[in-house]
C-alpha cells in the first residue's frame, strides 16, 4: 500500500487534482462512508438530539455528509484548502438539490425526519493545521470525529515539525475544546506499530482515558485502527491516586522519573557497602562466636580486633 | 462562515493572553436561509458566548440590514420570535470575505470563500 504521508505535507499532496479524484472515486467514497459510520457508532452520540460535532481533516467533506445524514452539526477543518473548496461545492450542490427536491417551504420550522431530510448542508468549514492546536474556546463541542487523518502528525515535513510536539499540542488542545463527558473517535492508518503507540501515548498523557479499537485484525488490507478517547472521571481519580502511591503504570513519566531515582540511590549505596568491605568488627565478632559455639579453638575479643591496620603491609 | 463558528474561533497564536473574542472586518455577507431546529439550538445555547454573539452582529450590522436586534441579556425563557432570531444570527449568515482581527494583538486571520484561515505560521506555534 502506497502511502501519501512520506510524500511530503498534505496540504501539498491534496492539491486540487488529488481533491478532485479523491472526491469521485467511489471507493474512496464508499469506504469513507463505512468509517465514518462506525465512528459514529462508537461515539455513541444520541441521535435524537442535534450535536455540535467537530470533524478534524474533513477532507472533502465525505463524513460530515454521514454526520448530517445522522441530524448532526458539523465543523470541520483541513489543512488542504482544495479539499475544502471541493467540501464546500458539494455542500452547495446539496442544498440545490433540495431546493429543486422541496421548493421554497424553508421558512417555517418542521419536525421530525422531513425536518432533517430537507434542510440545507449543516457543515462549516475552517482552514487550518491541527498540529498546531484547535483555536477553539474551551468545551465547546459535543464530540469530535476525524477520518483518516491523524497518522499525518507522525511525520515531519519541516524543521520545527516534531511528531510528539504536535500530537501533544493537538491532544491537549482536543482536551479543552471537548465538552466534559465528551468523545472523540479518531480513524488513523499507523505505518508502524510505534505509531499507533506514539498516538495512543501522547493522547492519554493529556489526561484522556480510552484506547484503540482495530476492525477487521486479521486483513491487511481492511484492518482499521480506531482511538476512542473519552474523560473517564473514575479512572482519572485512580490514575492520580495510582501516581501518588507511585504504583501505576498508565502514569509514565513521573513515575519513570521516580524509579530512575530509586535506582540511582540503590546504585551509590552498593559501591560504599563494597568500601567498607565484608570485614567489619560486627562480622568478625560474630564469625568469632559462631566459631566459639562449634568448639573451636578462637582468640578472645579484645579491643584490638577487626582493628584496622594504619598501613597495608 | 456563520457565526456560530465565530463564536466557538479564538486565537491561539503563540504568547496569545484574550485571544477572545475575534473581531469581524466583514467585506462580503450572505444570507442563506434554513428551517430554524429549535433543538439544536437550545442544545448549544449554554455554551454560547452571548457578548460576542452581540458584538458580531454590531459589526456585521453595516453589511447585512436584515439582521435582527438582540436583547442585551439573554432571558431565561425564550419566545419563538427570539429563538428564530438567534436561529437566523447563528446558523443562516455567512461571512464570505473579510477577516478575523484577535482583539489582543491585532493578527488578521482572513477569510475566504467562507473559509476562514486559521493557519498559523512557524514563529506562531
Amino acid at each position: 500500500m502506497s502511502r501519501p504521508e512520506l510524500t511530503g505535507p498534505a496540504a501539498h499532496f491534496y492539491n486540487e487534482k488529488e481533491a478532485r479524484k479523491y472526491d469521485s472515486s467511489s471507493r474512496m467514497v464508499g469506504v469513507q462512508r463505512e468509517i465514518t459510520e462506525r465512528a459514529i457508532e462508537l461515539l455513541r452520540l444520541d441521535h435524537s438530539q442535534p450535536a455540535y460535532v467537530l470533524d478534524i481533516g474533513c477532507g472533502s467533506g465525505l463524513s460530515g455528509q454521514v454526520l448530517e445524514e445522522k441530524g448532526h452539526f458539523w465543523l470541520g477543518c483541513d489543512v488542504s484548502r482544495d479539499m475544502l473548496l471541493v467540501a464546500q461545492e458539494r455542500m452547495h450542490n446539496q442544498a440545490n438539490d433540495d431546493d429543486d427536491d422541496e421548493g421554497e417551504s424553508d421558512d417555517e420550522s418542521m419536525d421530525g425526519e422531513s425536518n432533517k431530510q430537507q434542510r440545507k448542508s449543516t457543515g462549516d468549514l475552517m482552514h487550518h493545521d491541527m498540529g498546531t492546536g484547535l483555536p477553539f474556546r474551551p468545551a465547546t463541542f459535543d464530540a469530535c470525529i476525524s477520518i483518516s487523518a491523524l497518522q499525518w502528525l507522525c511525520y515531519s515535513n519541516a524543521a520545527h515539525q516534531n511528531p510528539r510536539r504536535r500530537l501533544t499540542r493537538f491532544f491537549s488542545s482536543l482536551y479543552t475544546v471537548l465538552k466534559r463527558g465528551g468523545r472523540a473517535v479518531l480513524q488513523f492508518y499507523p505505518e508502524t506499530a510505534e505509531q499507533a503507540v506514539l498516538i495512543t501515548e501522547c493522547a492519554t498523557r493529556v489526561g484522556f482515558a480510552g484506547g484503540v479499537v482495530v476492525d477487521y485484525p486479521n486483513s491487511a488490507k481492511a484492518k482499521k485502527h480506531y482511538l476512542v478517547l473519552s474523560f473517564d472521571r473514575n479512572s482519572e481519580q485512580k490514575r492520580k491516586a495510582a501516581l501518588k502511591d507511585g504504583l501505576s503504570s498508565a502514569a509514565e513519566e513521573p513515575q519513570s522519573v521516580l524509579v530512575t531515582g530509586a535506582s540511582r540511590e540503590g546504585a551509590k549505596k552498593a559501591p560504599i557497602r563494597k568500601k567498607k568491605g565484608v570485614k567489619t568488627k560486627e562480622w568478625v565478632v560474630h564469625k568469632k562466636e559462631t566459631q566459639r559455639k562449634k568448639g573451636k579453638a578462637v582468640r578472645p575479643d579484645t579491643k584490638y580486633t577487626a582493628r584496622r591496620r594504619p598501613t597495608k603491609f | 462562515m456563520r457565526l456560530l463558528t465565530h463564536n466557538y474561533l479564538q486565537s491561539n497564536v503563540k504568547g496569545t493572553e484574550e485571544g477572545y473574542p475575534l473581531g469581524i472586518v466583514p467585506e462580503t455577507v450572505e444570507i442563506d436561509k434554513s428551517p430554524v431546529d429549535r433543538e439544536l439550538l437550545l442544545n448549544i445555547l449554554p455554551k454560547l458566548n452571548y457578548d460576542a454573539v452581540l458584538q458580531a452582529v454590531e459589526q456585521l450590522r453595516p453589511h447585512c440590514e436584515t439582521l435582527p436586534n438582540l436583547p442585551s441579556t439573554l432571558p431565561e425563557d425564550l419566545d419563538d420570535e427570539l429563538v428564530n432570531d438567534l436561529y437566523f444570527v447563528l446558523f443562516d449568515v455567512h461571512v464570505k470575505n473579510g477577516c478575523l482581527v484577535c482583539p489582543s494583538t491585532q493578527r488578521k486571520f482572513p477569510i475566504r470563500d467562507g473559509i476562514p484561515n486559521m493557519i498559523l505560521h512557524e514563529d506562531e506555534i
